[in-house]
């Protein structure tokens, strides 16, 4: 695995290009800036969440590959920095700033701007010391060989569970929902878990066959570990759907003005076509794809419905964040590129960065051995 | 018409695995493993195809999903149309909870179905069991001696040597 030399580039490319929109047309380069910073964000809080789940199971399948996502929540500083940008600018973003009149009771009290910053800082802040007390911890049992330092992890990934299931329902509800700030959907927090999981998902085996290809995990990771994580890549783009379609149904059938404007601002002209490529790209293709179990098992064939699931997130999320601000007729733009391009570089660069840091497989975790010989 | 086997019990699953990849690489011909519980890797080890029973859980979902979605149609919107909120008859969205429960429903009940038929378990049908100890914490290799190269004291030998706790040859009947 030799480090991505012009991810660097990459990324300073995509961050010049922001900065152009920035200056040309604020709110359209700031929209693709949050749908960037989400998205990297996703992908850290992902890596800490897989983790954490694993040890509050504790399943021994995924020790193998375990640094991965651990290494995957390396990008929090830099996700939660480019959140940080976007907030910076909160009153271009969020009209809610200059509406406050528009509001009553609980409403008017959650949508207040120093509380709503403070409590975007204390969730960055929670999400980034957890993650590093849990990859500590982890890498710490490589040198001192303590197998009780597992049951010390354990406690904080629960700690973590608990925590994040409301910071992040928060976040989404702060960051994307808030948008458009008459509208409201109560399980939106779920959706964008949902589509944060399965993304995440997608990522972590795109990376485990390039990996494994490279050289670092060719002898640990095998097609056990691919079939297990297809089974959840099908099983998350299915819930992704499920609950898609909880969201959608329920605002079809009530037919009220102030839900239903979600939906036919995204179903309008040029929103239209991308409104069903985004359920082909994260439910269609993945679902009858990943059915047969040869796919699930050969890397290269599971690697190119990661990818569509991976640029399927990218599309759900610039769905929900873009509509709000662009109208019936956007233009797709640079920044658009840029922000696309240079988050995705700079997951490359910051994942390569931190994955090296410590050994690529974790010799002295107890469950090891069991998750090089497993059998689905 | 009968036929004789050599059956071999074992104490543990992993001896069980072993014993039948060894079998298996010596051409006797496997009758059938029996286990408590589904051992992992125990299909592979004794070389058996893939299920088929997957095709049947699809092709029937699928049926019963397109099935639901006629149905529903037919009822709501050609048989005797009922306004609801103003919608349209053949309302799509208002469909797929029922279309979804539907199709889990017959993938889920035809799987089961389908495997109860291809392995022949029908209420009243008499159990073939190798030995009682399989029901419990045992498990039971079960050998063909198929032919007169068959030599029962050097395969005896061999399921010794991974362990077995007994071994014995008995004559049973065939199914038809």
């Amino acid at each position: 695995m030799t480090q991505c030399r012009w991810c660097i580039g990459l990324a300073a490319a995509g961050g010049a290009a922001v900065a152009l929109g920035l200056a040309v047309s604020p709110q359209s380069a700031l929209g693709s800036l949050l749908t960037a910073g989400f998205w990297l964000l996703g992908m850290g809080l992902f890596g800490i969440f897989f983790v954490s789940v694993q040890y509050a199971s504790g399943a021994s399948w995924s020790v193998a590959f375990k640094r991965v996502p651990e290494a995957m929540s390396s990008v929090l500083p830099a996700g939660s920095a480019l959140i940080a940008a976007v907030l910076a600018f909160a009153p271009v973003v969020y009209p809610w700033v200059h509406e406050q009149d528009h509001f009553t009771g609980f409403k008017r009290m959650w949508l207040d701007l120093p509380f709503f910053l403070g409590r975007a800082a204390l969730f960055l802040l929670i999400w980034w010391v957890f993650a590093r007390v849990i990859v500590r911890y982890s890498r710490l049992q490589d040198m001192t060989r303590d197998a009780g330092l597992t049951g010390r992890i354990t406690r904080v990934c629960v700690g973590f569970l608990v925590v994040f299931a409301i910071t992040f329902s928060l976040a989404s509800f702060d960051w994307i929902m808030s948008l458009e700030p008459h509208w409201y959907s109560t399980i939106f927090a779920i959706y964008n878990f949902a589509g944060m999981f399965s993304s995440g998902l997608a990522a972590l085996i795109l990376l485990l066959v390039w990996l494994r290809r490279t050289g670092p995990l060719r002898d640990f990771v095998n097609e056990e570990h691919f079939h297990d994580l297809g089974k959840l890549l099908f099983g998350f783009t299915t819930f992704w759907m499920y609950i898609w379609f909880s969201q959608y149904m329920l605002m079809w059938y009530a037919n009220i003005t102030e839900e239903t404007v979600y939906y036919i601002s995204r179903i309008q002209r040029f929103w239209g076509p991308l409104f069903l490529l985004n359920m082909i790209l994260n439910w269609v293709f993945p679902f009858f794809a990943l059915l047969p179990k040869r796919v699930k098992r050969t890397p290269h064939l599971i690697a190119r419905v990661a990818g569509v699931v991976l640029i399927g997130r990218w599309l759900d999320l610039y769905l929900m964040i873009k509509p709000s601000s662009a109208g019936a007729n956007p233009s797709f733009a640079i920044w658009d590129a840029g922000a696309l391009i240079g988050s995705a570089a700079l997951f490359i660069y910051l994942f390569q960065r931190a994955y090296r840091q410590a050994a690529p497989v974790p010799m002295a975790d107890p469950r090891l051995e069991e998750s090089l010989h497993y059998h689905n | 018409m009968t036929r004789r086997v050599m059956v071999g019990i074992f104490n543990d699953e992993q001896d069980l695995l072993r014993v039948t990849r060894a079998v298996r690489s010596q051409g006797l011909p496997i009758l059938d493993v029996y286990a408590p519980y589904a051992v992992h890797g125990l299909d592979q080890a004794m070389g058996l195809p893939p299920s088929r029973l997957p095709w049947v859980c699809f092709a029937l979902g699928l049926s019963g999903a397109a099935l639901k979605v006629w149905f529903e149609y037919w009822t709501t919107a050609v048989d005797w149309p009922i306004n609801v909120g103003g919608k349209p008859w053949d309302s799509l969205p208002a469909f797929v909870p029922i279309t979804f429960e539907v199709m889990v429903l017959f993938a889920g009940l035809s799987t089961v179905f389908a495997f109860f038929l291809v392995s022949r378990l029908y209420p009243g049908r008499k159990a073939v069991i190798a030995n009682k100890g399989t029901t419990n914490d045992r498990f039971a290799l079960v050998i063909e001696e198929a032919d007169a190269a068959f030599d029962p004291p050097q395969v005896q030998r061999l399921l010794e040597s991974y362990g077995a706790i007994e071994v014995y040859e008995r004559a049973e009947e065939e199914a038809a």
